[in-house]
């Protein structure tokens, strides 16, 4: 049984800056595992456990996404692959082609789980199209999943509906944080992760005649808030009856 | 390529939403819209345009993949302009499959689109909120438009337009759908949501809160740790960047810190109020008002001010 599962090296919001024009600043920004993948890789984990294998960390990235990779290897991934790219300028279908054509040159596959989007642009586009240039059977967001022999059930959440189905392995599955807790290394599985192989692929040499890069980003500002921001002091009591005098005079209760 | 927008999702409501959305293209493409119908029987589709229905698929509920072929082999014969597609979990895979197959970009969770007549432009939110972002693509291309950011139109279709396109398999078997947890939640018609956090110390004490929002005819909501890490409630509590977004009248965030993926989901409530003991937590940046207290104090307090007023 193979496993691959995708990461990516996505911007940490909560450290993102705003410069004084309201700019965010991406370019530079301080990256981390994107906190969905972490129950992706989880979930690889808790298969591989199960039916026993190996799992891949696939992720497409410039260097610093390596620290991703070797977070994934930390957690108990056996190896990694990066294909380099520079992710801020490279768009949706180019980073499914990337990941696509790294699956298949990794070797067969029986499972290919993601997340159901990235942290940062929360487009969830990759895994479909994962799915579709791989030609695979696709299940997104996975509450559950189940795998004996051949075949799997997967319990997929949708806004409001529980959706079981069945599909034939290989196949490729997104998977929503419900579906489990995700581990933290330990200082030890840290440590060894920095022995477990990471392959280098080139994503220009890769994937020579892909899509041209689709769509581009126009203009960028941070959201704008015009909360009042008022803190009501007193005591409890005091404070509470003061809030709701303030609700119902803006007549929302 | 022809100036026509094409709208789908298998959701009628949503449908009607990306009609709405497809009308703000009317003045650069000119065609207006076009709702796609895969066997839904499809009623509410503006004047302004008219309805598409594709015949071949055999399931009144396509699955997404059988729906994305569908309109692949409609929009390789009908050349539209671009495709808006509802951003529903399903939808979202409808849409990037079509985009894979079509060699064609795709904008993502659009709460405005627009278009100059040579690209689609979508205004959306990212890094979970904390940012907007215009994205623009060239036509022909799709869209996903986010749930609830338009109003739903509805009126009699101009036109109908027939299509065969064929028998299409989809690769997966659906064994079993159902409702999820049946009287649950409707956090996005609700009037007022009181939202729990991880400062409420244990599932019993839920009981309070979930006495407050009937009190004030609201619903109970939470933050991503309450239905994911603790499973105190069920996940269609969770509200934020992968739950549920929601804009009530009232949203009272209560133990809750204010993490960036939680006001995702709720920053477009008309009036926020907070409760918690940490006076810097940054769920107030994200209100109007704040009280800086134990929650098991002040939620009491809050209950009883109320009842003193009827």
């Amino acid at each position: 049984m193979r496993l691959a599962v995708c990461v990516k090296h996505a911007i940490d919001e909560t450290e993102l800056r705003i410069d004084s024009s309201g700019k965010p600043q991406v370019d530079g920004a301080v990256g981390m595992m994107s906190t969905f993948d972490k129950n992706a890789v989880e979930e690889a984990l808790r298969l591989r456990s199960a039916i026993s294998g190996e799992v891949v960390a696939i992720t497409v990235g410039g260097p610093e996404a390596r620290k991703t990779l070797k977070e994934a290897l930390a957690m108990g991934a056996d190896r990694g692959v990066i294909v380099s790219a520079d992710i801020l300028a490279i768009d949706t279908l180019r980073t499914a082609e990337l990941l696509a054509a790294a699956i298949t040159k990794t070797g067969p596959c029986d499972v290919v789980i993601c997340s159901e989007g990235s942290s940062d642009t929360y487009d969830g586009q990759v895994p479909p199209m994962l799915a579709e240039l791989l030609g695979l059977p696709y299940a997104g967001y996975a509450r559950k999943i189940e795998v004996d022999g051949g075949s799997a059930k997967v319990e997929r959440s949708l806004e409001d509906t529980i959706e079981v189905v069945e599909t034939t392995l290989p196949f490729v599955a997104s998977v929503v944080s419900e579906i489990n807790e995700p581990r933290y290394p330990t200082l030890i599985q840290i440590m060894q992760s920095s022995k477990k192989p990471i392959e280098e692929m080139n994503g220009d040499q890769l994937v020579q005649q892909g899509t041209r890069k689709q769509s581009s980003v126009v203009s960028m500002a941070a959201q704008s808030s015009s909360r009042r921001h008022v803190m009501i002091e007193g005591s409890p009591d005091e404070a509470a009856a003061r809030l709701v005098e303030a609700l119902v005079k803006d007549g929302v209760l | 390529m022809s100036l026509s927008v094409w709208v789908y999702s298998e959701s009628e409501g949503v449908s009607d939403e990306v009609t709405s959305a497809a009308l703000d293209l009317s003045m650069n493409i000119p065609a207006g819209p076009s709702v796609i119908d895969l066997g839904q029987a499809r009623n509410g589709t503006h004047s302004a345009g008219g309805k598409l229905v594709l015949k071949g698929p055999p399931s009144s509920e396509p699955a997404p993949q059988v729906a994305a072929e569908a309109i692949f082999r409609a929009a390789r014969e009908l050349r539209p302009a671009a495709i808006l597609i509802g951003a529903t979990r399903n939808g979202r895979e409808v849409a990037s499959r079509l985009a894979a197959k079509l060699k064609v970009g795709c904008l993502s969770e659009a709460f405005k689109v627009s278009s100059d007549g040579q690209n689609l432009f979508a205004e959306r939110n990212v890094y979970a909120g904390k940012v907007v972002a215009k994205v623009a693509c060239p036509l022909p291309s799709i869209a996903t438009v986010k749930v609830g950011a338009y109003p739903r139109s509805g009126s009699i279709p101009k036109e109908t337009r027939e299509l065969d396109v064929g028998h299409i398999d989809g690769q997966i078997r659906v064994l079993s759908r159902e409702s999820k947890a049946a009287g649950s939640v409707d956090l996005k018609s609700a009037k007022v949501i009181v939202s729990a956090g991880r400062g409420i110390k244990k599932k019993e004490d839920l009981a309070m809160l979930e006495d407050l929002a009937k009190e004030m005819h609201g619903a109970l909501g939470c933050s991503r740790p309450l239905s994911s890490d603790l499973g105190w409630l069920p996940e269609e509590h969770h509200i934020g960047l992968t739950g549920v977004t929601v804009k009530p009248e009232l949203y009272i965030a209560v133990g809750i810190s204010g993490q960036l993926q939680h006001v995702a989901g709720m920053k477009d409530s008309k009036i926020v109020a907070a409760i918690n003991t940490d006076k810097d937590a940054p769920i107030f940046q994200a209100s109007d008002y704040g009280i800086v207290g134990d929650l098991y104090q002040v939620i009491p307090a809050i209950r009883k001010a109320l009842a003193n007023r009827t």
